[in-house]
């Protein structure tokens, strides 16, 4: 016989909750029982925090927390009201990526993706308290995210590539300024000018 | 993962706490303390006796203290596994307890109450509707043990929590609070075998904090632990020592501690008193890594078959003990 275990109480009222996502003021209402992770994905918006495992074991959901790194499926809603959230989306600084975003891309630190925001968000913490950390320091920062795919290696060299970058004073560049060369590398090929006449339909 | 309902309170101190406690007690509702939440929160996904109310530490600023011989129970692991005033020995263990981002969230209170494991037990709910339930979530069927049938009513679950041994090596005392008042105990005296009950702590009871002996700083230490995966997975074994050498460089005082292999850490007092009078360096440390593997007795209930834990508690005894080796016992 199957029993119903869980005892069916009503649904826990829902609260005011506000805090600072990204540098926005966020105001809503949020159950009682709500975890962070479910709230910036489902009312917040902020489709960058992953859910991986929701269980505290893979780091996907990492979000900063008053700038602390920290786990939102193991961190109730109402204990983060109030506090500046930064997840992956507030990374970019207007229209420069964070040194980090750019040195994953670079250097193969991201490869299905799925990881890829927790990791940005642990390292860009760890950068902001350590611009130069060494290996063993970085290794440490990210033995709560697990990725399946880089083998952590290229995440390393990502890592001390982005610190390059953060310790030369220098910006990325601007991701809105128009390639000079979209395909580097991909050898020309030209193009007789009929050949690109536009059919129209029939 | 779906949230059973509850209603969460937030208490800003310990006073609060207190009263918001003795209030739900007064009205017959049953709560949890939520400290870190990254034991609670897991069992409240898997719909594991979840209650209808939670009380929120996180924002008692009292509990948060650390010095050399007081831990806050809301001090943070990751705090305390990189702070330059606790003891070494701490630090160390702490350094060992699941992953760092685990160890933000984690504290020294919710550490030192997990609740305890078991294989058939933390899983989600249509697995343990398959095995039809178990003594610990037996959802109104009165189902048996499914580690050990037809013995009784005792859940044998396996307390796997790190800080403990070290803090039972350290002759630590905890201290607890309820609407009623504050008491305090030896930390050996804090658990309870049962892995339902698992400890001491009446209702509305919680840890404060705990204290190191004055002399905490003489003593040195180390912590070995077994676990399948280096990165985050719990002790399948865990051994502390803890050891006090005097002016001539002969060992002056012992204490061995095991957590992860029953419902509750272990001090074996006797077994360490016994081996110290006669202390003979490396014969002694084999000698007592052997008693130490005879006295535990794991189940199978966590990833590692019980035989195998067994025989690493010889191993991880005289890793544990190993600068001992060439120490011979103060007259
Ligand atoms: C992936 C993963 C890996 C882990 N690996 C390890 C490991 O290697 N070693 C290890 O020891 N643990 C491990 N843990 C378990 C857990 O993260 C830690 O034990 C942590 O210290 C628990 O603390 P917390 O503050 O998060 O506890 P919470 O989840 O907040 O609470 C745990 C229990 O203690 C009670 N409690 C908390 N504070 C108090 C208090 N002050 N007074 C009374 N009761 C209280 C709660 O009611 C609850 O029953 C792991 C967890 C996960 C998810
Ligand atoms: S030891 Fe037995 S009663 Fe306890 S959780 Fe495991 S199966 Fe359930
Ligand atoms: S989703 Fe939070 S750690 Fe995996
Ligand atoms: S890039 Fe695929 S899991 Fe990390």
């Amino acid at each position: 016989m199957v029993r119903i275990r869980v005892p069916m109480l009503p649904a826990p009222g829902e609260l005011p909750w506000s805090a600072s996502v990204n540098d926005t003021e966020v105001d809503i209402h949020v159950e009682s029982n709500a975890i962070l992770l479910d709230v910036l994905r489902d009312q917040v918006g902020t489709l960058g925090v992953k859910r991986g495992c929701d269980m505290g074991t893979c780091g996907c959901c990492s979000v900063l927390v008053d700038g602390e790194p920290r786990l939102s499926c193991l961190m109730l809603a109402h204990e983060a009201a109030g506090c500046a959230l930064t997840t992956v989306e507030g990374l970019a600084d207007g229209h420069h990526l964070h040194p980090i975003q750019e040195t994953f891309t670079t250097h193969g630190g991201s490869q299905c993706g799925f990881c890829t925001p927790g990791f940005l968000v642990v390292i860009s913490a760890l950068l902001e308290e350590n611009p130069e950390p060494n290996e063993a320091e970085i290794k440490a920062a990210i033995d709560g995210n697990l990725c399946r795919c880089t083998g952590y290696q290229q995440i390393v060299d990502s890592v001390r590539a982005a610190s390059m970058i953060i310790t030369s004073g220098k910006k990325t560049a601007d991701a809105t300024d128009p390639m000079p060369d979209p395909h580097p590398g991909m050898p020309t090929v030209e193009v007789e000018s009929e050949e690109l006449e536009v059919v129209p339909d029939e | 993962m779906r949230m059973p309902p509850f209603e969460l309170h937030l208490p800003e101190s310990l006073d609060s706490a207190m009263t918001i406690a003795g209030e739900l007690a007064d009205e017959d509702c049953d709560f949890d303390w939520i400290a870190g939440g990254t034991d609670l929160l897991p069992n409240y996904k898997w719909h594991l006796n979840s209650k209808p109310h939670v009380i929120s530490l996180a924002k008692v600023s009292e509990l948060s203290t650390l010095e050399p011989t007081h831990i806050g129970a809301m001090v943070r692991l990751q705090a305390l596994a990189t702070s330059d005033s606790c003891h070494p020995l701490l630090r160390q263990t702490s350094g060992t307890i699941a992953s760092v981002m685990i160890r933000r969230s984690g504290t020294v209170g919710g550490n030192i109450c997990l609740d305890t494991r078991c294989f058939w037990f933390n899983q989600g709910e249509e697995w343990r509707r398959s095995i039809d339930w178990c003594i610990k979530c037996d959802c109104g069927t009165g189902a048996d043990c499914r580690v050990i049938s037809h013995q009784n009513e005792l859940c044998v679950a396996t307390y796997q929590a790190d800080l403990a041994a070290s803090l039972l090596a350290l002759d630590a005392t905890i201290h607890l609070a309820s609407p009623d008042g504050s008491r305090s105990l030896p930390l050996a005296e804090f658990f309870q075998e049962d892995g339902i009950t698992r400890n001491v702590l009446k209702d509305g009871e919680m840890v404060t904090h705990l204290t190191l002996p004055d002399d905490a700083e003489d003593w040195q230490g180390d912590y070995q632990k077994l676990r399948l995966r280096e990165s985050w997975d719990f002790p399948e074994a865990g051994i502390a020592a803890a050891w006090k050498i005097d002016g001539d460089g002969n060992l002056d005082g012992l204490r061995v501690a095991s957590t992860a292999l029953e419902s509750i850490p272990r001090l074996h007092q006797e077994l360490a008193d016994e081996a110290r009078e006669g202390w003979a360096g490396v014969e002694s440390v084999n000698s007592l890594a052997v008693a130490v593997q005879k006295a535990v007795k794991p189940v199978n209930n966590t990833w590692f078959p019980p035989s195998y834990r067994k025989k690493m508690v010889r191993v991880l005894t005289r890793r544990a003990l190993a600068p001992l080796e060439r120490v011979e016992a103060a007259n």
